[in-house]
């Protein structure tokens, strides 16, 4: 009980148990539907995801002044291309929750005359810009990684005899492949939060890219992205050493 | 408008939280924690009430009135969904009382505890109605118990409040008497020519307001639980006032509220 309460003093801790509740719900209601279930079921189960999205959105009403103070503090970073990345992703994100609060202010008829549909898809398209910076931070940090396990492997001398012996194009381009698909394993094993984020990423762009209309998937592989990427922050907040600095 | 008002209310409320890392010498911005996003939350929910009240009795119900309502409501809606796990926080905070050494405050503050814990099982079981999960209880009987409930725990607190006062008023009592049987008078001890002052005319009032002056962690919490009295003493049919007094109460504690976690040595241990 105690670890509960621990957990729940943290910041977007609930809201991350939310965002997963809310998931769940899509991919059960899209189950659901598959199997013919009947509409009030459905239409109840609409109704929670509703409710736990307008209530996380209310909650979210302060994130916008976060994010742009994270983009503050990220234009000290020392490597140029992170700064970049991250600081580009924070003000995205930033303008993500800027559009999220208008849509809340529209909901709850403080501004009737919102245009739901437009703010929706502005936001939606700040979201997947703050997701491919963060998507372009993973690989870079990857490739510099991959490079400096390359160059520690490099005096070891065994990948230079193969490349040696090898003369076939094909054949020496499928060993090179292999060779960095098993630089990328082994970087990734021994890096479990870059491992994480990147996952979180890939699993979190499929909403936008449907919910634009870029990539239309199912509602209930929305609903499954989403319900994994909301269990692996929330592991990232039980387990701060999982979460990727800066 | 919607974006100046928003950039004012930052501005105004210039909040900065402790971050979750205590060795991190980095900027205090953390994001809004749940506990004090739910204090904001709350305090604008009652900003609403009264001034939805105000509008009211000044232009009569309106666009604006029910807009106000809504509003309300949404902000109601959302900080119970936020609510959800709180009924283990209660039995934990009741689990951490239990084990302190005054005997008063160990039974008011566990009973309290206790009680919130019930009160939040009640809450839950409304929120479960108001979704549609729950679609055949009987709202009214529910909403009874939690506010019966939350009437009683703010009683067990006050009644530790009070019990705190009287306990450091006749510290300041017996203070005073030892101080005039054994020292000479004097005059540069403030505590000594306010109480004189007021020992003099007898008054219990100044006293009172002495005592509190000098622990205003208790001052703050007997305030916070006299103005959360106001809903419950409405709600039940104790003492009916209308929707302004209870906004504006609600709105005096939660800006208690507020402050006890912006500093955290005015709460009350």
């Amino acid at each position: 009980m105690e670890a509960w309460v621990r957990f729940s003093a943290q910041s977007a801790a609930k809201e991350r148990v939310f965002r997963a509740a809310q998931y769940a719900c899509t991919l059960l209601g899209y189950t659901m539907q598959k199997n013919g279930a009947s509409a009030e079921l459905l239409a109840r189960i609409k109704q929670l995801e509703a409710h736990m999205s307008l209530g996380r959105k209310l909650f979210r009403l302060g994130n916008s002044a976060e994010a742009l103070e994270a983009a503050k503090r990220a234009i000290h970073l020392s490597d140029m291309v992170l700064r970049f990345c991250i600081t580009v992703a924070h003000l995205n994100r930033a303008m993500y929750f800027a559009c999220d609060n208008i849509l809340w202010a529209g909901k709850t008829g403080l501004v009737p005359h919102a245009d739901q549909e437009k703010w929706s898809q502005r936001s939606f398209r700040y979201y997947l810009f703050a997701l491919i910076m963060n998507l372009s931070r993973d690989a870079y940090e990857i490739r510099l990684l991959m490079e400096r396990e390359a160059s520690g492997k490099r005096p070891k001398g065994t990948e230079n005899g193969h490349q040696a012996q090898v003369d076939n194009g094909l054949q020496h381009l499928a060993l090179r492949l292999r060779i960095q698909l098993r630089l990328l394993g082994h970087v990734l094993r021994s890096n479990p939060p870059l491992l994480l984020d990147l996952v979180k990423n890939a699993c979190d762009i499929f909403i936008p890219l449907d919910k634009l209309g870029l990539y239309k998937t199912s509602p209930g592989f929305v609903g499954l992205c989403g319900l994994t990427s909301s269990i692996l922050s929330i592991l990232t907040i039980v387990h701060p050493w999982l979460k990727l600095k800066p | 408008m919607l974006p100046d008002v928003y950039r004012h209310l930052c501005a105004f409320l210039d909040v900065r939280y402790r971050t979750e890392d205590p060795h991190s010498n980095q900027s205090k911005w953390r994001g809004l924690h749940s506990p004090a996003m739910n204090m904001f939350i709350r305090a604008a929910q009652y900003a609403c009430m009264l001034l939805g009240h105000v509008l009211e009795r000044q232009a009569g119900p309106g666009a604006a009135r029910a807009a106000l309502r809504q509003l309300e409501a949404s902000m109601s809606s959302g900080r119970k969904l936020f609510r959800l796990g709180n009924m283990v926080h209660a039995m934990v905070a009741a689990r951490q009382t239990i084990q302190l050494p005054d005997l008063v405050p160990r039974i008011c503050l566990t009973a309290s505890n206790l009680i919130r814990a019930l009160y939040f099982i009640c809450d839950t079981v409304l929120w479960l109605k108001s979704v549609g999960l729950l679609p055949h209880i009987y709202k009214w009987k529910w909403r009874n118990w939690a506010t019966k409930c939350y009437y009683y725990s703010l009683l067990m607190n006050l009644t530790r409040d009070l019990y705190e006062i009287s306990w450091l008023l006749e510290q300041a009592a017996e203070k005073e008497k030892a101080k005039e049987n054994s020292f000479p008078w004097d005059t540069q001890d403030q505590d000594l020519i306010c109480l004189e002052t007021e020992r003099q005319s007898q008054p219990f009032l100044p006293l009172l307001y002495c005592t509190l002056k000098k622990h205003p962690p208790l001052l703050l919490d007997t305030t916070k639980n006299l103005c959360d009295l106001s809903s419950p003493l409405d709600r039940l049919g104790i003492y009916k006032t209308n929707p302004g007094i209870i906004g504006l109460c609600g709105l005096l504690s939660s800006l208690v509220g507020i402050l006890t976690i912006a500093k955290p040595h005015l709460k009350l241990k």
